[in-house]
């Protein structure tokens, strides 16, 4: 053996070596299975459009699940996905709310209201800066599903109306303008507002939509969406009364707040007023909303008798979500859920089951880590609206998205790495 | 050597045990037989290997012996189509023999310094299990002074105390940012204490020779560690402690171990090790703001198997040779990335040479091949697949006097 085969040898060795130095897990390269992501749209309400804080802001929007879900599948052929975000210099866009204190676990939350997308006022409302390109992510907050075949809804919510002109605000339905152009994969979450505004308003306002009326609704839109031949995935709606927004202020903590002063050492009761029937005094069964506790109003007596503490001067119905009307909020998701799951299942259609996975994370569940409950602020799901998700939340919904997308149509879109994701920011 | 030092240059790996933290790199002679020599007395890593065979060693010496461990893991979250991988790192632990006492009489003094347990597995910042570790440095340096006694010509006992010296450095993220940039927090400590290695050397009439150790549990107690915290938001730091105690089980070990001898220049080893690893039932880590951190481990108790050759092929040379199996203690579900532990495969080589009669070079290769697991822990919910490989190469000098 001359000196340069010696050499050769060393360098094949070498070489050899270098690879078979790393270990190797085999790993079968994404697949876009049976569906077509070539363009994909998101058809959904504030949570798809990225909403959290109590507002909607840019970066929220870039950490929408769909903006997420897109970015994974442009591994299997996904086109580009346009969001109608708000310009980087309006990036505080309707404006949101940001804790800035928490001492011993009680939050200060103030709203920003710098760099807002804020064009105008209508009739009180505010008016956000349009939008004018292409779009593929049509979250819209705010919108029910029956809204989604409304002509001139524009005019009622201002988040499609600056997706619109001048001219189209008043002509265009939220569904023809989301499939004005082709589209070859959906996503649908829609539904969520058809409960959640009764819900939140501790059922003192709005109405569910009804159940008939949410079917034939849900079917319309579903008919449209794979009129072309497109498939799809649909998402159920989440347990809204296993949300922070429900389960921080209770009665407990209501009674140890109470019990810590001195004029209500004694207190034993919290009073409220139910949707129906006389006063009485509250359960652990009635859900208080997170927006008492901002309020302030336990136990303050402008007329000399505390508030929620007393018979005559009781927590009102619009903070409480009593006893009868959860059951009665659970058992219109129930049916909505049944519905979205027959109709998508006769249309051939992924689900993902929202419902399950959050509760299942709200519960309290361990990812990569990361310690998840519906705990408000340190529960990591929630954002400080404490209904709509952080970005964590939404990276965890985008999985589930795509592994329902998976097991349907024999794709292999690999998962977004929620450990890159973040909850409630802290002071 | 060349193409060793290229390999050693080339990858880059990082972390070093055997069984999960366990390190058996005690001796280079025994690691290039696999591990295997409690059934000889070989050299003066007996100490290490069984007090008792010290007594039948033919020669005093000394030897002071370092490994290089490149290890690489390799990690795929399930779903994901990322493999990640460890940082670079070499940890180098090292064992020092030395055998005194008249060789003729029956009562010989032995002392050893070498490092059973240990590990050093570094991954990205930012990587899926940051939330885990994000860097775990730990070692314990076992002192260990010991008698060993030539009861009659065929059976030797021993004993030796061990004085441990514990290191621990593990880093990780908490699921926290301050302006954006990531929490992290490290905890840090020492500890020392005491533990014994004993063991009976047989000749027997049959002329295999048996050997029969145990080495001790020594229980680190980490008192008054370190609790730093990086990048920490105001209102998160109130709430931190500044100090953590903490106890890890360095598990005890017995062994049986058998030589063989074939011919005059051969000798054949093979050791079985049960490694009480069920002591390891949890890390907890215990802060001085009355907070702890419970993390179940439940492990339980697990063998090797270790068979090697040594050939003296001249005056000069010694050829070795081994081949071991470990049984991983990590049950399914307790599996982290700080200790990707799976059951492993080993295969080892190395040379003696001897340029004079007192004078003697050893290098040893070992490498480990850990089997690939896939699986979801049950604390943190990390889930997905690990892959070891770690190239162990080592080299010892030794005198005779």
């Amino acid at each position: 053996m001359n000196f340069i085969s010696i050499h050769k040898s060393i360098l094949a060795l070498a070489i050899l070596g270098v690879v078979s130095c790393k270990p190797n897990i085999d790993v079968t390269g994404p697949k876009k299975g049976s569906a077509d992501f070539n363009r994909y749209i998101a058809i959904g309400n504030s949570l798809t459009a990225g909403y959290a804080d109590g507002g909607l802001y840019l970066d929220g929007q870039k950490n929408s699940y769909p903006e997420m879900i897109a970015a994974q599948i442009k591994m299997v052929g996904g086109g580009s996905f346009a969001t109608p975000f708000f310009p980087a210099a309006q990036s505080n866009g309707s404006g949101y709310l940001k804790l800035t204190g928490l001492t011993d676990g009680v939050p200060t939350i103030v709203p920003e209201t710098s760099n807002l997308a804020i064009r105008g006022q209508v009739d009180g409302s505010n008016l956000y800066t349009r939008f004018a390109g292409d779009i593929e992510n049509f979250g819209v907050p705010g919108i029910k599903l029956i809204h989604a075949n409304v002509v001139g809804y524009g005019r009622l919510n201002s988040y499609f109306e600056r997706l619109l002109t001048d001219v189209t605000v008043n002509t265009r339905t939220y569904l023809d303008f989301a499939t004005a152009k082709p589209w070859t994969f959906f996503s649908l979450w829609l539904g969520n507002n058809d409960i959640l505004g009764y819900a939140s308003a501790g059922a003192a306002a709005d109405a569910p939509t009804p159940k008939a009326t949410f079917s034939s609704a849900y079917q319309a839109v579903v008919t449209k969406l794979v009129s072309t031949g497109a498939k799809g995935v649909v998402a159920t709606i989440p347990d809204v009364t296993n949300t922070a927004y429900f389960r921080t202020v209770t009665l407990k903590s209501l009674l140890t707040a109470v019990n810590a002063t001195q004029a209500g050492a004694l207190i034993k009761e919290i009073y409220i007023q139910p949707g129906s029937g006389p006063v009485r005094s509250a359960t652990a069964e009635d859900l208080f909303t997170l927006p008492l506790s901002a309020a302030n109003l336990i136990g303050s007596a402008p007329n000399g008798i505390p508030y929620g503490l007393h018979p005559a001067n009781p927590v009102e119905s619009r903070f409480v979500l009593d006893k009868n009307e959860v059951t009665t909020v659970n058992d219109y998701i129930q049916s909505y859920n049944t519905t979205i799951k027959i109709i998508a299942e006769a249309n051939n259609l992924a689900i993902m089951d929202a419902y399950s996975l959050l509760n299942e994370y709200a519960s309290g569940k361990s990812a990569n880590g990361i310690p998840i409950s519906a705990a408000f602020i340190q529960g990591n799901l929630f954002s400080l609206d404490g209904i709509h998700l952080s970005q964590l939340g939404y990276a965890i919904t985008a999985n589930g998205f795509i592994e329902a997308i998976n097991a349907k149509y024999g794709s292999t879109i690999p998962i977004v790495d929620v450990s890159k994701y973040h909850g409630v920011k802290l002071p | 050597m060349k193409i060793k030092l290229l390999c050693i240059l080339l990858i880059i790996p990082a972390l070093g045990f055997s069984q999960s933290f366990q390190v058996n790199l005690q001796g280079q002679k025994q690691t290039a037989m696999a591990g295997a020599g409690t059934g000889l007395a070989l050299d003066e890593a007996a100490v290490f290997f069984n007090p008792g065979a010290v007594s039948f060693l033919r020669q005093n010496g000394v030897q002071a012996g370092a490994h290089g461990i490149l290890l690489k893991t390799a990690f795929r979250e399930k779903g994901s189509q990322l493999t990640q991988y460890n940082k670079n790192n070499v940890p180098t632990p090292v064992a020092v023999y030395a055998v005194f006492g008249a060789p003729n009489k029956r009562l010989r003094f032995g002392i050893g310094v070498y490092t059973p347990f240990g590990g050093a597995m570094h991954w990205d910042e930012d990587w899926t299990g940051k939330y885990s570790v994000t860097a775990l440095d730990l070692h314990a340096i076992y002192i260990q002074p010991t008698l060993s006694l030539k009861l009659t010509d065929n059976i030797g006992l021993g004993a030796g105390l061990v004085y441990a010296l514990g290191k621990v450095d593990l880093k990780r993220a908490l699921p926290y940012t301050n302006n954006g940039i990531q929490t992290t927090a490290q905890l840090k400590g020492n500890a020392k204490d005491f533990g014994w290695n004993a063991g009976i050397f047989i000749k027997t009439v049959s002329g295999v020779s048996v050997g029969v150790t145990h080495r001790s549990q020594v229980t680190a107690r980490l008192e008054d560690g370190d609790a730093n915290f990086f990048n920490v938001a105001a209102s998160v730091a109130p709430s931190l402690p500044k100090k953590f105690s903490a106890t890890l089980p360095l598990p005890a070990t017995s062994t049986i171990g058998f030589g063989f001898y074939p011919s005059e220049k051969t000798t054949i080893a093979f050791d079985v090790n049960w490694v009480w690893w069920h002591t390891y039932k949890d890390l907890t880590f215990h802060y001085d703001n009355g907070t702890s951190t419970p993390s179940a481990r439940n492990y339980h108790d697990a063998a090797t198997f270790r068979l090697g050759v040594q050939n003296i092929t001249s005056s000069f040379l010694t050829l070795r040779a081994g081949l071991g199996y470990a049984l991983s203690p990590v049950k399914e579900g307790y599996v982290t990335p700080e200790v990707p532990d799976a059951d492993r495969l080993l295969l080892s080589a190395g040379v003696g040479l001897n340029p004079s009669e007192r004078f003697s070079i050893d290098f040893s290769f070992l490498y480990e091949n850990i089997k690939s697991r896939t699986e979801q822990n049950i604390e943190t919910g990390l889930n997905g697949t690990f892959k070891t490989v770690a190239y162990i190469p080592g080299v010892a000098l030794s005198y005779k006097f």
